[in-house]
């Protein structure tokens, strides 16, 4: 492996940081569901390296998993989404409180 | 004991007689309240089931023996063992025969008086737990029992006083009748919490037998005399705290009748004869028992001598015939206090009961009220108030002659002649204000017109004869009762052995006596009864002095103020301020405190997700700080 592992590390930490912010900041839901992956392929990013450093495939093969989960969490979060912007006419999260 | 009680008829016909009453006031406050003629039948029957087996009682043990004691355990727990039960001697048995008989005839009294009130049954009811309070406490063997009695009786004259407590003077005088004699309890509370430290008991035996002086040192001893004495003020309205008494009169009339002769203010004499030995340890507090007995008894005379309440002059009357009864206690005569308390029950009960009459027919508790508008006209009522006031006045057939003048002889055997004179000033004043009431009744000034009297015989018809008959059982016990003091003295022999012998009184006394109380009668009659009398009193004629009277020597004006000033503007205020500032303040603050964070925290339940999100990072962070580093 030509990548010190440390760097994978920092590279999926600082992922994981710009997804935490940007689903705390943006006042869009599209872009807080575009955070939520952002973070799972920051999650991603590190199984990969750990397989690649201790020579073991279980990692690579939890990553599949998780493209497939992200691919349906997507489908399911949009879809929630769109529903969403019917009801409400916005997407801002804010405006989502019939609860309160 | 208590499970082989039936083979022993006196523990039986003792059971019988004081848990009856209270089947009745349970059963009357449960099931019958609607019913007011059944809630009658069953608190009279109660009580005369009382009365029989008191009579029974008294009969059986006529002939002195020692004093019977039953106990059992009432509660055991640990080394503590707190025993009930009767003990039957002497004084318990004579007192529970005056206590059942007056309440038995008070009762069949109030079917007229009471009839057509709409708390006809509640009012049995209580009669009943009076009655049942009064008995057992004459029958207690312990002090602690005397004592969870003795507040009986102070609640059921509570409620009874403040009956008709939708009148705003009647609940007052209720509430001032128990605040007022709590305060005594109080002391009483203490002074048998006193003895309980040095003796370890509080079987009364015990506390009478001579052993006690070797327990405890003399000043204990004084001690402890002077806090149940404490009670007995309060109790028989003595006189630091005697104003309640004539308050107590707002209470319909028959309970004030058994208030004031057999229940509620008996009990604190009864405490006194019950514990005689014990305070006769002390000379120091019978001198100061002596001394409020006298100051009680002259201050109610003044009282009554300018009252023109019925009621009232009967009241004032009732603290002095107390005061005059503690004073022979006091003076060392048992015999003597013990048998005016029974013959001052026969007729102080009758002169309420006669005054119950009038004011039922009239309406109205104003003496000229009632001349005027021609009381005289009920004749079995004017004779047996006749009867009875000069009983109180100590004329000579009469009960009140008898037993006057055993305590007046007991107090001519002090050394002091001051006790002796005051005394005589007191059968004196009695025997005036006494007759001056009476007077007043018997000539009305301006005769009434004739309708009026009809008017009030219509008025009375209704139960008037189920009123007169106990005034004329009341009436002949009065008369007859005089004349048995040989034969009660002998009832008493037994317990009258531990004292020293008295008897030997000058022979001068009862003349001196008796010119005493007929001075107190000419003067009513030359100031109330002759035909051209102007009806003042001397005492009226001086304003200050009247006013003085009139106003109880300002005793309730003290009282008020004291309050006013003393409990209200600084305790009752200091405590309110506390109450405000401090417990308030600091709940207050608490739940302000509360809400606060609550507010803040609720920022981040306001339903935004990112909120939340960001919430569940910073302690994801935090966690993993914690659990790897």
């Amino acid at each position: 492996m030509i990548v010190p592992f440390y760097h994978v590390l920092i590279l999926a930490g600082l992922l994981f940081l710009m997804g935490i912010s940007c689903m705390v900041v943006r006042r869009s839901l599209i872009m807080i569901l575009l955070g939520v992956e952002i973070m799972l392929n920051a999650a991603s990013i590190i199984l990969v390296g750990a397989s690649l450093l201790w020579q073991n495939l279980d990692g690579q093969a939890i990553v599949m998993f998780i493209f497939a989960i992200a691919a349906t969490e997507v489908s399911v979060g949009l879809a929630l989404i769109v529903w969403a912007y019917r009801r409400t006419g916005s997407v801002d999260p804010g405006d989502f409180n019939i609860l309160k | 004991m208590i499970t082989n009680w039936l083979p022993e008829p006196s523990l039986s016909a003792a059971i019988l007689a004081t848990f009856l009453p209270f089947v009745a006031f349970l059963l009357i406050m449960v099931f019958t309240r609607r019913y007011p003629r059944l809630s009658a039948g069953l608190s009279i029957g109660a009580v005369s089931i009382s009365l029989i087996s008191a009579i029974f009682l008294l009969a059986r043990h006529w002939h002195p023996q020692t004093p019977l004691e039953y106990t059992g355990q009432w509660l055991i727990s640990g080394d503590i063992n707190i025993p009930y039960g009767y003990l039957l001697d002497q004084v318990s048995l004579l007192m529970l025969t005056v206590v059942a008989g007056i309440s038995f005839l008070v009762q069949v009294y109030s079917l007229g008086y009471m009839s057509g009130d709409t708390g006809f049954s509640r009012y049995y009811a209580f009669m009943s737990l009076f009655a049942w309070a009064m008995m057992n406490l004459t029958l207690s063997p312990t002090m602690l029992q005397l004592y969870v009695f003795w507040e009986l009786v102070g609640l059921s004259s509570y409620l009874l006083i403040g009956f008709w407590y939708e009148k705003f003077s009647a609940s007052e005088a209720g509430k001032k009748a128990f605040v007022m004699t709590r305060f005594g309890d109080i002391a009483l509370f203490l002074g048998i919490l006193l003895v309980l430290v040095h003796l370890g008991n509080l079987n009364i035996l015990e506390l009478n037998s001579p052993r006690v002086s070797s327990q405890m040192s003399a000043a204990r001893i004084t001690a402890a005399a002077l806090l149940i004495f404490g009670g007995i003020i309060g109790k028989s309205a003595q006189f630091p705290l005697l104003t309640w008494l004539p308050d107590a009169m707002e209470g319909p009339t028959p309970v004030s009748a058994l208030l004031h002769s057999a229940t509620m203010v008996a009990a604190g004499v009864f405490l006194f004869a019950r514990l005689f030995p014990f305070f006769s340890l002390s000379a120091t507090a019978m001198t100061i028992f002596l001394a409020i007995g006298t100051i009680s008894m002259l201050l109610a005379s003044t009282m009554a001598m300018v009252s023109r309440d019925i009621k009232q002059v009967w009241a004032y009357s009732t603290i002095s015939q107390l005061g005059f009864m503690i004073m022979g206690l006091a003076a060392g005569s048992y015999f003597a206090g013990v048998f005016h308390l029974t013959t001052h029950a026969g007729f102080k009960a009758l002169l309420f009961l006669c005054s119950g009459v009038f004011i039922h027919a009239y309406e109205s508790n104003d003496v000229f009220e009632i001349s005027r508008q021609g009381g005289r006209r009920l004749k079995i009522p004017t004779v047996c108030v006749v009867i009875a006031a000069a009983a109180l006045a100590g004329l000579p057939p009469l009960s009140g002659f008898f037993s006057k003048e055993l305590i007046l002889g007991a107090l001519a055997e002090l050394k002091n002649p001051v006790w002796l004179a005051a005394g005589l000033l007191g059968a004196f004043l009695t025997a005036y204000y006494a007759f001056r009431l009476i007077f007043i009744i018997l000539f009305p000034r301006e005769s009434s017109s004739e309708p009026d009297a009809n008017h009030a015989q219509d008025h009375v018809h209704g139960g008037y004869w189920q009123m007169a008959w106990p005034l004329m059982v009341l009436a002949t016990v009065t008369v007859l009762l005089g004349f048995f003091q040989g034969a009660l003295e002998d009832f008493f022999k037994e317990s009258l052995s531990a004292q020293a012998a008295h008897g030997g009184h000058p022979a001068w006394l009862p003349f001196v006596a008796f010119s005493c109380a007929a001075c107190g009668v000419l003067l009513a009659w030359v100031e109330f009864g002759r035909r051209s009398a102007d009806r003042v009193g001397f005492v009226e004629k001086i304003a200050p002095l009247n006013n003085l009277f009139a106003e109880r020597w300002y005793i309730d004006h003290f009282y008020r103020r004291f309050l006013d000033i003393f409990i209200y503007g600084m305790v009752s205020n200091m405590l309110t301020q506390n109450d405000k500032k401090i417990i308030d303040g600091g709940i207050d603050g608490l739940s302000k405190a509360t809400v606060e964070t609550g507010r803040f925290v609720s920022f981040l339940n306001n339903g935004m997700v990112q909120y939340r999100l960001l919430t569940i990072f910073v302690v994801m962070v935090l966690l993993g700080i914690y659990f790897f580093f």
